[in-house]
């Protein structure tokens, strides 16, 4: 019963931020005289710098914990109410905003923009949760993340997806992850942000599409585990690097595995790896040949990455607003007259000409060449090492989670009949 | 509670969850294909709503109503978004009930298994793997190049010229400095401009600036100089009275008589000579190219010719014009300095006398069923465009140095083809237009309208007049009106001979009307008395002008006739081109300038 009295105090929380909703729908500015004046826009004043340490302190509190539930506690049931608390506080409460994920970001914005300087909070939301994985495992993914938490309280009836096809869809993470980092580096887009999937969720206000594919998201959660987290977690590719350093990392056994295979079937993202077939012992003549192969392959696979990245660019960067108005303005001059463009028309009325406007747009594309060029030339080594992963086989005697891929949730840990 | 009990009621909890999402989803579904059909503020009534303030922009009772109007679309609108909105959150919450219950469901109904033993081939999900890796792989180096062959990159399009001027806005740019000052010193002035004006038709291209105020230092020819040249089409401040003596009356192409040159003109069209100096400059075009050429007024020989071409923004496709207008049927306007053309493409171009490029721009592609054919005028440092459209009418001032807008005026009213003149009206120069209902004038600095007097209709061709203190305006199955713009309002009228493209001319009392069915008549300027008509089997295109106290018209046909400019009809000479003439002849030290459809002529005293 105690159960349900919290379930109801989570929903009362969604009712009431419902209630505010309504109340942020505007009237657009009228069209002719009548005497209204529009307000002055007031920028809003900046969360207090105090709060901004609160939230990093709170962040080292809940990372904190869930390294002590899943290493020391090995309980599923904390680590679950610690999500519950972290995504009411860093989800709902602070509306999804600041978070680790988005702040790669600003980590690459202030390294390739020298006038852009990142601020120590969001730093240390970036920092702090890869520095718990290098030790820890990806605790933050099981307790401190607000994205991962509202995905994982929904998983019903998880099915297990074939390694292939895992395999396939794990190339998506470090593309999206290449996009964000080139469109961030060159002052495009925060895309990370803009299509959070679940950030309108948690403010409750947000485009009708991406309501309905933050709605998509859990729906499809409730069968497939996690699919951000898995699929699309741009963070999650680093924390996966630092997770398979990891020095003290969740284990299914606090001893040693007595091969029950009660655990084989526990882990709804397909995180546990099994001890190695006879057979495919046997074949590691087979994946020698083929790990020289690709091993060779990987340059090439740079190459033609970085050359079909360069050769994108054009089309990628249209994707930034100077560059798109530059190229509207060239291609169609009559929407100067178009009133209602605003984006037009704040151009025409700042001042800046034409040539400036230009000469901004081609100094931008000529960014985006050399970033293609980069972003390319890494997805093709992602795809060239994915491809000699396949081909490498680690003996593994018992039952244990993939380091890089476990999210230390700790579901696994109750199955689990040693105790001792 | 029972196991069962509890199985029962999650299953049930599920059920009914699970049917209020999909009914919500269906209605959500329903309301926002319905909501992104709907565009409220576009609606037809709303439309003619507004259509209708255009035409009784002084109708409170419109107003209202388009307010009461507006505000229920309005109101409709944000209330399907709201309905959607919540709508949304309806189905979060469904779906997290619909959720928490499953979980609870098969919580419930898990059992102690026997564990799984996985027997799964390795090796063959590896393989499976690769291959499918290899093919994402390839499928995502297959989009990066395709990406490359969709897409162009038009930033390389963009070649730097000053044809993008109009947009600079740099404090160098606004401080002018030409150049030449005349020896007349009224060239010399000191003119404040304040871009802060603004009206309920203003609208001013840099709001940024629009509360400054700052004194520019410009130079500009003196009326002495203009009166001595030919800036404009129909002379002087577009007025069609040059200030010449001893011009010819007589002359014939075919014989070469009075003939001193020449020319042959290498692009069609419909503009007449402007002149400063010695230099004489035409415009011609097609659908495929234009230029603008620039003749030795005293040999026929071409100066420089330069092709009006790499201008931002200009169509690639050319807009349909009829064939009696053609692309470059505007004349083109001259200071001494510099020489600008406007073209039916809406390029409008600035050259200086030696034919380098300084500016260009596009101001729109004119949506104009016949072509774009108002003549440019200018005065001081501002070029004046009249740019109608069939979309929207427009008074537009550009900077003479660089093309920048200096201000817009939306005007009421129809589509025009006539030209704007400059008027002298109480001491200080306006623009003056005739359109389609009214003809006004609008104050050269700020743009903004001074008087107005609806008394035109049609497709107003013939540009207005100004003399003897008053405005007259005509257009064929309109009327023929004098304007006392102090007064704001008519002095006389006649519906008895109005013309379709010829434009009247006044001077010494006297006020002379050329109509495309062959009359010509005078009639007395302040009055409206009709002193004589004669007629003639040709019609007029060509505009009448008064030059030494002689009128010469000529017929669609060639031939000149020159009356004196009396309350008697009296033919002074005659004169043939022996060939169709649409054009206004121009008048420079005793000689004529003639444009025909294939020759420039240059006719005087041999």
């Amino acid at each position: 019963m105690n159960k349900w009295i919290r379930i109801s105090l989570i929903f009362t929380l969604l009712l009431y931020s419902l209630a505010g909703m309504s109340q942020k729908q505007r009237f657009p500015k009228p069209e002719f005289g009548t005497g209204y004046h529009q307000p002055t826009p007031v920028t809003p004043e900046p969360r207090a710098l105090a709060l901004e340490y609160t939230d990093v302190f709170v962040l080292l509190i809940v990372l904190s914990l869930a390294s002590w539930i899943a290493i020391r506690r090995r309980s599923r049931k904390e680590m679950l109410w610690l999500s519950v608390f972290t995504l009411i506080y860093f989800g709902f409460y602070r509306d999804g905003c600041i978070c680790a994920i988005g702040s790669i970001q600003n980590v690459a914005l202030t390294i390739f923009e020298p006038g852009y300087a990142i601020s120590i909070t969001t730093l240390l939301f970036f920092l702090l949760p890869l520095g718990f994985t290098l030790y820890f495992g990806r605790t933050f993914c099981a307790g401190a993340c607000p994205l991962g938490a509202i995905q994982d309280l929904l998983i019903v009836k998880p099915l297990s997806i074939p390694e292939w096809l895992r395999k396939t869809l794990g190339l998506l993470p470090y593309l999206y992850l290449t996009l964000a980092v080139l469109f961030a580096a060159t002052g495009t887009d925060f895309i990370i942000c803009r299509y959070d999937p679940f950030v309108g969720i948690f403010r409750m206000d947000a485009a009708f599409h991406m309501v309905v594919l933050g709605i998509a998201f859990l729906l499809m959660g409730m069968f497939v585990a996690r699919p951000y987290c898995r699929f699309l977690c741009p963070y999650g590719v680093i924390l996966n690097w630092m997770s398979r350093f990891s020095k003290w990392h969740l284990a299914i056994t606090p001893a040693a595995c007595i091969q029950c295979r009660l655990c084989s079937d526990s882990c709804p993202f397909d995180a546990i790896d099994f001890p190695t077939g006879e057979k495919e012992a046997k074949k590691r003549v087979w994946g020698v040949n083929r790990f020289l192969v690709y091993l060779l392959l990987i340059p090439a696979w740079i190459l033609i990455g970085g050359f079909a990245g360069s050769k994108a660019h054009t089309w990628i960067s249209k994707a930034n607003s100077k560059v798109y108005l530059a190229e509207l303005l060239i291609t169609k001059p009559e929407v100067r007259n178009d009133e209602k463009n605003l984006d037009v028309q704040a151009f025409l009325s700042s001042g800046k000409s034409m040539e400036i406007l230009v000469n901004e747009a081609k100094e931008i594309r000529r960014k985006f060449y050399l970033g293609s060029w980069i972003a390319g030339g890494f997805m093709g080594l992602v795809i060239g090492m994915t491809l000699l992963n396949q081909v490498i086989f680690r003996r593994k005697e018992d039952y244990q989670p993939n380091k890089g891929n476990c999210y230390s949730c700790a579901r696994c840990i109750s199955y689990c009949p040693v105790r001792n | 509670m029972e196991n069962d009990i509890k199985l029962k009621l999650s299953f049930n909890i599920a059920l009914v969850s699970g049917i209020f999402c999909v009914t919500v989803a269906l209605l959500l579904l329903l309301n926002f294909m319905q909501m992104s059909k709907s565009k409220p503020l576009e609606s037809k009534a709303l439309t003619s709503l507004v259509n209708r303030l255009a035409q009784e922009p002084n109708s409170n009772e419109l107003k209202q109503e388009i307010r009461d109007f507006d505000l229920l679309a309005r109101k409709a609108y944000f209330n399907a978004r709201w309905q959607v909105k919540t709508g949304g959150y309806l189905l979060l919450f469904g779906a997290i009930i619909l959720a928490l219950s499953l979980r609870v469901f098969t919580d419930l109904r898990s059992r102690i298994e026997e564990p799984v033993i996985k027997d799964d081939n390795e090796f063959f999900s590896r393989m499976m793997a690769q291959r499918w890796v290899l093919i994402t792989g390839s499928a995502l180096i297959l989009l990066g190049l395709g990406a490359s062959l969709a897409s162009v990159d038009h930033l390389k399009r963009y070649s730097v010229d000053e044809s993008m001027a109009n947009l600079k806005t740099n404090d160098n740019q606004d401080k002018i400095e030409i150049i030449q000052v005349g020896p007349n010193p009224a060239n010399v002035d000191t003119v404040k401009i304040n871009v802060a004006k603004t009206g309920t038709n203003l609208q001013l291209s840099a709001p940024s600036k629009a509360t400054t105020v700052r004194a520019i230092k410009v130079a500009f020819p003196g009326l002495n100089e203009i009166k001595a040249n030919v800036p404009s089409f129909r002379g002087p401040l577009g007025n069609g009275v040059f200030f010449q003596k001893g011009t010819p009356v007589s002359w014939d192409a075919a014989s070469g008589k009075n003939v001193i040159w020449k020319t042959p003109v290498s692009k069609k069209g419909y503009n007449s000579p402007v002149i400063w100096g010695d230099k004489l400059f035409l415009s011609g075009g097609d659908n495929k190219t234009r230029e603008v050429s620039c003749y030795d007024r005293n040999n026929g020989k071409v100066l420089w010719k330069q092709p009006v071409d790499k201008i931002q923004g200009s169509p690639t496709a050319a807009p349909k014009v009829s064939e009696d207008t053609g692309f470059s049927a505007s004349s083109l306007v001259t200071d001494g300095n510099k020489v600008y053309a406007i073209f039916a493409t809406g390029d409008i171009i600035c050259f200086d006398m030696e034919g380098n490029r300084i500016w260009a721009r596009n101001l729109g592609v004119p949506d104009n069923h016949y072509g774009h054919a108002s003549s440019l005028i200018m005065w001081k440092d501002k070029i004046f465009v009249q740019y109608d459209t069939n979309k929207s009418r427009k008074l537009m001032a550009l900077k003479a140095s660089s093309g920048q807008q200096v201000w817009e005026t939306v005007r009421k009213g129809k589509i025009s083809w006539a030209s704007p003149i400059l008027a002298d009206i109480n001491g200080k120069f306006q623009v003056v237009l005739s359109t389609d209902p009214m003809v006004a004038g609008y104050d050269t600095e700020s743009g903004k309208e001074l008087w107005s007097v609806d008394c035109m209709s049609g497709e107003v061709g013939p540009s207005p007049a100004f003399g003897s203190g008053l405005v007259f305006a005509a257009n064929e199955y309109a009327k023929l009106v004098a304007i006392d713009p102090a007064k704001n309002a008519k002095v006389w009228e006649s519906d008895e001979y109005m013309p379709e493209v010829a434009s009247p001319v006044t001077a010494n009392g006297l006020l002379f009307i050329a109509t495309s069915y062959g009359v010509l008549a005078c009639y007395d300027a302040k009055s409206g008395e009709k002193y004589w008509v004669k007629e003639d089997a040709t019609g007029f295109y060509s505009s009448p002008v008064i030059v030494d106290n002689k009128l010469y018209t000529f017929n669609t046909a060639g031939k000149m006739k020159v009356f004196e400019v009396a309350k008697k009809e009296k033919i002074l000479g005659e004169g043939n081109a022996a060939e169709k003439v649409t054009t206004t002849p121009v008048f420079k030290e005793g000689r004529m300038y003639l444009r025909t459809p294939n020759f420039i002529y240059c006719i005087g005293k041999k």
